[in-house]
């Protein structure tokens, strides 16, 4: 599943349950301080300062709790393959693309074919990575130097970008459109400027841009 | 395990030095003073960070405005959340549990004392190098507070800024670890009779269970530490994924206790005044001291949340171990709103601060798991998400649970009242401030900002949630003035706080305030201890014993 829907529909339900809890606690609050004030009270509401059997009950409650939230958070987690996204081993992908970050921008480059892009992440100079639509694309980061973090925010997709270590991340992008993607990960000064674009083609003007070596389609 | 009072312990001032001189107090071995002096410390430095805070809030109010270069905003956060972790929160947690510990459980003195005072000198020796980092020539460290290689090797981020910040938390880690190992051993050595491990008050227990995490963390920041300094001098270490990846686990391993270290005496601080102005026992105690302790444990095995976009940590596991902690905390949010819910109310500045801790400790709690949840994570780290929720865990969370501890026991430890009129003030511009800063950081976040980064464009759409970010930065640094309008004014009037003020639970308020050199005395002696709440017995006894009379 894309990342975007994972986290869509897993965000609108723990954000759910957030509310839910927040909105109690803040009520019983709220409540206590309207009507337990001491002006209102002469004695305590209740005096007893334990109770075993409903504290354990409650922790039976919060501990069936936990199991139901780690549950929701283990699914979403598979099937996003632990953060790589597709899996491999079901689906090639059509497009295998190296990713190398670098103080302060990236160069990317075709596996099956000899096409490299590359800016300056300076005004207006910024690398677009073109990619098939509705195909999957692998991506493969690492580091000339630091550790950067690829992050297509639109598709809540991140991984990070390690020297000597690779990393994988596999997605769709479903439909035509460009969109852009930050460094996330600190890396000095010009860290704010280290953007990208992705641009995802029809299939068949992704091999006509593979085929020309990489000119503008 | 009973007192050593009368024993004599070397805490009288030396002859020839006058007591109240600063050469008496910064070479004190009275606990108080120790204490005093790292919660002072720590409060100078939260005015340091806080400036630098205000400064990058000023920046971003709108888009490409020029306050500050990127290096220098680098600097300022870099500088700014090191200040607060290393230098604020965590002394502020372990020295208020040195001032208050020996107080609660009726010991006379701290164990160790002398080695107490070294603690603090090696914090302040630290907080000041650090600090010094913005004399340099190519200014202060700017590799972030978790300084991870390679950025933070001397290929990549040369000048002394970053070996200063590299010493500066050694040293202060260093005066920590020992402050928590004295506190520790007093507790163990020096409880007064009747006082057996299960009726020290909350907020002892709660720097019982910190000081635990302490020992238990802080040695592998000090490795961690080591590794950074070993890439000043062989920056080619980090070429090698091991060093990276391995930094970061020994970074994290102390990096999330560290959290509850700026956490649990602060839930112990709002449990005492919680429990104080409902003018009831603390509901659950053994349950909240056996949550606690579990607290600390499990905060040992959640590392690796913090890594969970790195591919290189077995993110179910972590996310297990993280959610997990709904646990203890889900029985401490049951045992305070217990409190509140069977306690006559009275809203003193104190209770405030501790009233609003509930909720707004609860959203970073809240979005603490949405975090732990890597499905989610691999969006929100490393986003201005990530930047409201911690916010809110420690300055919407634990900066008002700690100016509940401030105002509650200023009068013990001044012997003057602070006003409530300005408290309250305080209170109402914070409660404010801080929801107009840190909520608009939660959409922000989602729309896709990342965190630390010096500006924006216009078209970015982040312009509207900044400007009001800034907005309760403003009335936060109003507030703050107020506070310290408020303390100076108090210290300018002659000791008028009488032994308890507050109608409290706990020893410290049996003695006078502030307490005598060796806490308690003839005129103040310890009272009988039967439960975790001895003053609270000796009320209830008397009012029984007029009943019966009447
Ligand atoms: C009281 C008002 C506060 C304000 C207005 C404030 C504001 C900020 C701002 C603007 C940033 C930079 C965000 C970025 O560019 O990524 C930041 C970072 C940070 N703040 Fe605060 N903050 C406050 C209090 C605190 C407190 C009480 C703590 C507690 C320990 C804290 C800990 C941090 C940390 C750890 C960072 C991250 C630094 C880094 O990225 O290396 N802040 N804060
Ligand atoms: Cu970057
Ligand atoms: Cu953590």
């Amino acid at each position: 599943m894309p990342f975007s829907t994972v986290f869509d529909q897993l965000f609108t339900v723990w954000a759910a349950i957030a509310g839910g809890v927040f909105v109690l606690v803040t009520g019983i609050v709220l409540v206590a301080v309207l009507i337990n004030r001491a002006k209102r009270r002469r004695k305590l509401p209740f005096r007893a300062s334990e109770n075993k059997p409903v504290e354990l009950g409650y922790v039976v409650v919060l501990a069936g709790i936990v199991a139901a939230l780690f549950y929701g958070s283990y699914q979403a987690n598979s099937a996003l393959n632990h953060g790589k996204g597709l899996a491999a081993e079901t689906t090639t992908p059509a497009a295998r693309i190296d990713v190398t970050a670098y103080r302060w921008c990236w160069d990317f480059a075709y596996q099956s074919a000899p096409v490299t892009v590359t800016g300056t992440c300076t005004t207006n100079d910024f690398p677009t990575v073109v990619v098939p639509a509705g195909q999957p694309v692998e991506f493969n980061l690492t580091s000339r130097d630091v550790v950067h973090a690829f992050w297509l925010p639109d598709f809540a997709a991140k991984r990070d970008a390690y020297p000597d270590h690779v990393n994988t991340l596999r997605m769709v992008f479903p439909e035509e459109g460009r969109w852009r993607g930050r460094c996330s990960e600190y890396c000095g000064t010009h860290h704010v400027t280290m953007d990208f674009y992705v641009r995802a083609v029809s299939p068949a003007e992704y091999q006509q841009y593979l085929d020309s070596g990489g000119a503008a389609v | 395990m009973t007192t050593t009072a009368g024993r004599s312990t070397p805490t009288e001032p030396r002859p020839g030095v006058k007591a109240g001189s600063v050469v008496g107090w910064l070479a004190s071995t009275d606990h108080k003073r120790i204490g005093l002096l790292t919660v002072g410390t720590s409060l100078v430095l939260l005015l340091v960070a806080g400036g630098l805070a205000m400064a990058m809030r000023a920046q971003l109010t709108q888009p490409q405005l020029e306050v500050l270069s990127n290096d220098l905003y680098n600097q300022f956060f870099t500088m700014h959340g090191s200040m607060m972790i290393y230098m604020v929160m965590t002394p502020f947690a372990i020295g208020i549990g040195l001032y208050l510990v020996p107080l609660q459980i009726g010991a006379p003195n701290v164990a160790a004392p002398r080695t107490t005072m070294l603690s603090y000198w090696l914090y302040l020796t630290g907080a000041v190098v650090m600090l010094s980092g913005f004399s340099a020539d190519s200014g202060a460290a700017d590799h972030g507070w978790y300084a991870y290689p390679p950025l933070a090797s001397s290929r990549y981020t040369p000048g002394q800024g970053v070996n200063l910040w590299i010493i500066g938390v050694a040293l202060s880690s260093l005066g920590m670890l020992l402050m928590a190992g004295t506190v520790l051993w007093t507790v163990l050595l020096k409880r007064a009779r009747g006082m057996a491990m299960l009726r020290m008050p909350v907020f002892s227990w709660s720097i019982v269970a910190t000081n635990l995490m302490v020992i238990g963390a802080f040695p592998t920041l000090l490795v961690a530490v080591g590794i950074l300094a070993g890439g000043r001098v062989y920056p080619d270490m980090f070429t090698e994924n091991i060093w990276n990846i391995g930094y970061q686990h020994l970074f994290w391993f102390f990096g999330h206790p560290v959290v509850y270290v700026m956490f649990f005496p602060f839930v112990g601080a709002v449990a005492e005044v919680l429990a104080t102005f409902a003018g009831r026992r603390f509901f659950g105690y053994k349950f909240l001291v056996l949550s606690l302790l579990l607290f600390a444990a499990l905060s040992m095995s959640v590392w690796g949340h913090h890594m969970f976009t790195t591919g290189q940590a077995a993110s179910n596991y972590y996310s297990l171990t993280s959610i997990m902690l709904v646990i203890p905390a889900g029985i401490e949010y049951f045992d305070m709103l217990a409190t509140v819910v069977g306690g006559r109310l009275r809203f003193t500045t104190p209770m405030l601060f501790a009233l609003a801790f509930l909720p707004q400790f609860l959203i970073g709690g809240l979005t603490g798991i949405m975090v732990g949840t890597p499905a989610l994570d691999y969006q929100m780290q490393d986003s201005y998400f990530l930047v409201a929720h911690w916010h809110y865990t420690l300055a919407a969370g634990s900066l008002f649970a700690l100016f509940a501890g401030v105002y509650f026991w200023f009068p013990k430890a001044s012997g003057r009242m602070l006003r409530e009129g300005l408290g309250k003030a305080h209170f109402w511009l914070w409660v404010a401030g801080t929801n107009l800063t840190f909520l608009p950081m939660f959409w922000l976040g989602l729309n896709g900002m990342p965190r630390r980064i010096p500006t924006y464009l216009p078209r970015d759409g982040f312009t509207t949630e900044n400007l009001i970010a800034t907005i309760g930065a403003g009335l936060l640094a109003v507030g703050g003035l107020v506070f310290i309008a408020n303390v100076v004014v108090a210290l300018r009037r002659p000791h008028q706080a009488p032994p308890d003020p507050w109608q409290a639970h706990t020893l410290e308020w049996a003695t006078s305030s502030p307490p005598p050199t060796f806490n308690f005395s003839e005129r103040y002696p310890i009272p009988p201890i039967r439960s975790y709440a001895p003053l609270l017995d000796l009320r209830e006894q008397e009012q029984s014993s007029r009943a019966e009379a009447g």
